[in-house]
């Protein structure tokens, strides 16, 4: 029992059995890509098929019902296949087994010459630059746009050039020289024949592929598995590994749902199509460089005449040369509006995966954050929908573009948007819940008696055992202690850092602890129970107080910013040391504009928290701490020095210039008083008082 | 060496050749000439044919009318253009050269086996 269809063929109406037709179908396939290259391949298919129908209406007219299998093969044997033309027809030559992609048939010639380079006006995304160097190359056009792309993406080299040959190149209808299509083949996969239809694609070894996907896959998932998750924050090489592995994992899956399965022989003589060898490569470079000077000096010279022309046109009329340089700006504009639009879409992409690894690495914290089923399941949601669709998507998108392939899903889009949003309103509602989380801060007190020490000194420092829930390195947390906030993590507890110390006057003649805990949460209640969560012991040996390394935070508490002050009232007159290990807390900032809210009687003394040195011992003084024994620093010396000497010069010449002015005084006195004595006693011997006033000038200057 | 292959150079050579010259004879129906063929000897396919008249007729060798058949639609008759019965003539002859040349070849070649023997 079989079906039997009518089909219309050329102008006949034929009833045919349907395998019949499968394999007339197949046959007129052939002949298509048989004559492909061929100048007047339309005709010559027609004559040939209405020759068929001719045939097969002699066939009917002798009585049968309709077209059966063995009509079809008598028909097709009388024609001939493809492989017979070629043995038959005088354009073929043997040596040109494969050659049914020859752009012109030479019998003489052993590679048929290739046309010129053109723009591909049948096979174009933008310009059908890519699809006319495909045709020229005699690949396939989606290896051109995807080294384009890598060239545009990797340096912006592959645009300009884009840009150039957009320009310069004279765009035509090109006949398709390439019966090659990208199928997966499953008569050899491991996971979907992604693999080995691409081997079989560019004709290399199978491994290959399955290597280059598998390799930083496996470098990917160590990589993201032992530094992302567990906290290394050590972003650029993990972004770079964890994206390139994770991508190319992305790209396996893209190609996988939208490259289809070669199933019937026919698709999988496609899949194989025209072998691209060394040996073709090879010939296909020696032309070039044979042809290469003639090519160059024709190109040469067209391209002047073309620039010519268009200085004659600017001369000539202004319309028709606008046209022409219209032309050209008109690319450029295209050009330059799809490269920012390529950018803008490139830096969305980017962010996104961006964001994919941040929320990788924010991924075992998430127990911290998050209470309750709705919150985890929303942020599932965020990641999934907000992130990983759009991202699968988008590459399923562009690998579509380049490979014209369709899906046969065709609300493709809608799903990934309507994805999109509930993921997008996931995130919007989780971040909405955990601000609410976050929306309330709140402190308790709580005072820690101490003894008073016997020698009126009090050492501060912290525990310097490791905790022991603690493993270093364990879950990689080699990162820079000083920089993070949080110290360690576990499934369980993380720890948090976060605390500080502040030192003030004591009232009485005793030293006093206090500890203020602070935490975030819904409501001021939610914020103190869970400020009261937090452990923090500390131990006291006679004068020293051990402080712990930190706080630990466990999966029931949450993480809601917790944050504890200690505070060391110490009496005037006595000692406090502080322990350099202090710098390791991660000193927050006390909010004194807000604390209207705390319940604290501390903060009225907060004010009078001192600063200190550490390491050294400090006396609390009436005012503030006082370090006895410290020592001005060199440099602040000799800038005391300094000052000091500039004010000693100032005043020595101050008192020089008083000295001069006296001096000058003096001596119109002692004139004037020896001019008198001269008057008085003219006779009383003046030689000698000649020297009397020299000795005195003498004397007043020579100090 | 292929015998197949050379055989089918061989045939190649002469297949525009043979073509031509039973178009010459008056307007045929390409399947005519496939037959005209078959009974002189000479095996083509009709695959073969249509393409090779396309490329004939696309060089102005020759051309074609459409006749109104009497089942289905008209069919395609081809004839010689003056071009193409100059191109015979320059085919003729160098046919006959090379017929005349091979002959004597082989002939000789016949010959001297024989003499040989």
């Amino acid at each position: 029992m079989k079906k039997v269809i009518n089909i219309n063929f050329q102008g006949r109406v034929v009833p045919i059995e349907e395998t019949a037709y499968e394999i007339l179908k197949q046959y007129t396939e052939s002949l298509n890509r048989f004559f492909a290259n061929e100048e007047g391949k339309e005709e010559i298919i027609n004559d040939i098929e209405g020759r068929i129908a001719e045939l097969f209406a002699e066939t009917l007219k002798k009585g049968s019902t309709c077209i059966c299998d063995d009509d079809v093969e008598r028909v097709i044997n009388s024609m001939g296949r493809p492989e017979d033309f070629e043995t038959e027809d005088p354009h073929y030559n043997q040596s040109q087994n494969n050659s049914s992609t020859q752009t012109e048939s030479n019998s003489t010639t052993f590679a048929a010459p290739r046309g010129r380079l053109y723009r591909d006006e049948n096979d174009k995304i933008l310009g059908g630059v890519c699809g006319g160097l495909a045709n020229y190359l005699r690949v396939d056009a989606s290896v051109v746009r995807i080294v384009f792309a890598i060239l545009t993406f990797g340096g912006g080299t592959g645009f300009f050039i884009y840009l150039l040959l957009w320009i310069f190149l004279p765009s035509k209808n090109l006949k398709t020289n390439l019966t090659k299509r990208l199928y997966r083949n499953p008569d050899e996969k491991v996971i979907g024949g992604v693999s080995s239809g691409l081997a079989a694609y560019f004709n290399i070894a199978v491994w290959i592929p399955r290597l280059i996907f598998a390799f930083p896959l496996v470098l990917g998932i160590g990589n993201s598995i032992f530094h992302n998750l567990f906290w290394d924050f050590d972003p650029f090489p993990s972004v770079f590994f964890g994206s390139f592995g994770g991508s190319l994992t992305l790209i396996y899956l893209v190609l996988w749902a939208v490259i289809p399965e070669a199933n019937t022989a026919s698709e999988k003589l496609e899949m194989r199509g025209e072998k691209i060898d060394l040996k073709t490569i090879k010939t296909t470079i020696q032309d070039d460089l044979v042809g290469f000077k003639e090519r160059a000096d024709k190109y040469g010279k067209e391209i002047t005449e073309k620039v010519n022309k268009w200085g004659d046109e600017v001369n000539a009329t202004a319309s028709r040369s606008g046209n022409r340089i219209g032309h050209a700006i008109g690319i450029f504009f295209k050009a330059f509006f799809l490269f920012i639009a390529g950018m803008i879409a490139f830096a969305l992409l980017m962010t996104l995966i961006g964001t994919l690894i941040g929320g990788v690495n924010f991924f075992p914290f998430k127990n911290f954050f998050l209470d309750g089923f709705w919150e985890n399941t929303l942020a599932w949601a965020t990641i999934i929908g907000f992130l990983i669709v759009p991202l699968v998507g988008f590459m399923i998108w562009i690998v579509r573009r380049f490979m014209k392939v369709k899906t046969k899903f065709r609300y493709f889009g809608a799903t990934i948007g309507v994805i999109w949003t509930i993921g997008l309103f996931s995130c919007l509602t989780l971040v909405g819940i955990v601000l609410t989380n976050f929306k309330t801060k709140s402190a308790i007190e709580e005072t820690i008696s101490i003894q008073q020490p016997s020698n009126g000194k009090l050492l501060l420092t912290i525990q310097k055992d490791p905790i022991s829930f603690y493993e270093d390195h364990w879950f990689g947390m080699n990162w820079d202690r000083n920089d993070a906030p949080f110290y360690g993590l576990n499934e369980d507890s993380i720890m948090l850092r976060t605390i500080r110390v502040s030192v003030i006057q004591s009232k009485d003649e005793n030293y006093h602890m206090k500890l203020v805990k602070f935490s975030r949460g819904k409501d001021r209640d939610k914020a103190r129970s869970v400020a009261s969560n937090i452990q923090f012991n500390i131990n006291q040996t006679d004068s020293v107080i051990i402080l712990p390394k930190g706080f630990v935070i466990t999966k029931n508490d949450k993480f809601r910013n917790q944050q504890v002050l200690v505070i060391i009232e110490v009496p005037v007159g006595k000692k406090i040391q502080l322990d350099n290990s202090l710098d390791d807390y991660e000193w927050f900032d006390l909010n004194y504009n807000r604390r209207k809210g705390w319940n604290a009687d501390w903060d009225s003394n907060l004010s009078n928290s001192y600063s200190w040195d550490d390491d050294v011992e400090l006396i609390m003084g009436e005012k503030e701490l006082i370090n006895p024994n410290k020592k001005k620093e060199l440099s602040e010396d000799i800038e005391d020095l300094k000052k000091e000497l500039q004010e000693i010069e100032n005043k020595k010449k101050k008192l020089d210039k008083k000295k001069i002015e006296l001096l000058k005084d003096s001596i119109s006195n002692s004139v004037a008083l020896i001019h008198n004595e001269n008057i008085v006693d003219n006779y009383s011997s003046s030689k000698q008082s000649n020297v009397y006033v020299s000795s005195f000038l003498l004397d007043k200057f020579s100090f | 060496m292929d015998i197949q292959n050379t055989q089918s150079q061989m045939r190649k050579g002469v297949l525009e050749f043979c073509i031509l010259s039973v178009i010459k004879k008056g307007e045929v129906y390409p399947s005519d000439i496939v037959e005209t063929m078959k009974a002189a000897g000479l095996q083509i396919l009709e695959g073969t044919l249509y393409p090779l008249l396309t490329r004939l007729k696309n060089a102005d060798l020759l051309t074609y009318r459409w006749v109104e058949s009497n089942s289905g639609p008209p069919r395609k008759y081809f004839l010689m253009t003056d071009k193409g019965l100059d191109f015979y003539a320059e085919l003729e002859t160098t046919w006959k050269e090379l017929a005349d040349a091979v002959n004597n070849i082989t002939k000789a070649d016949t010959e001297t086996n024989n003499f040989n023997q």
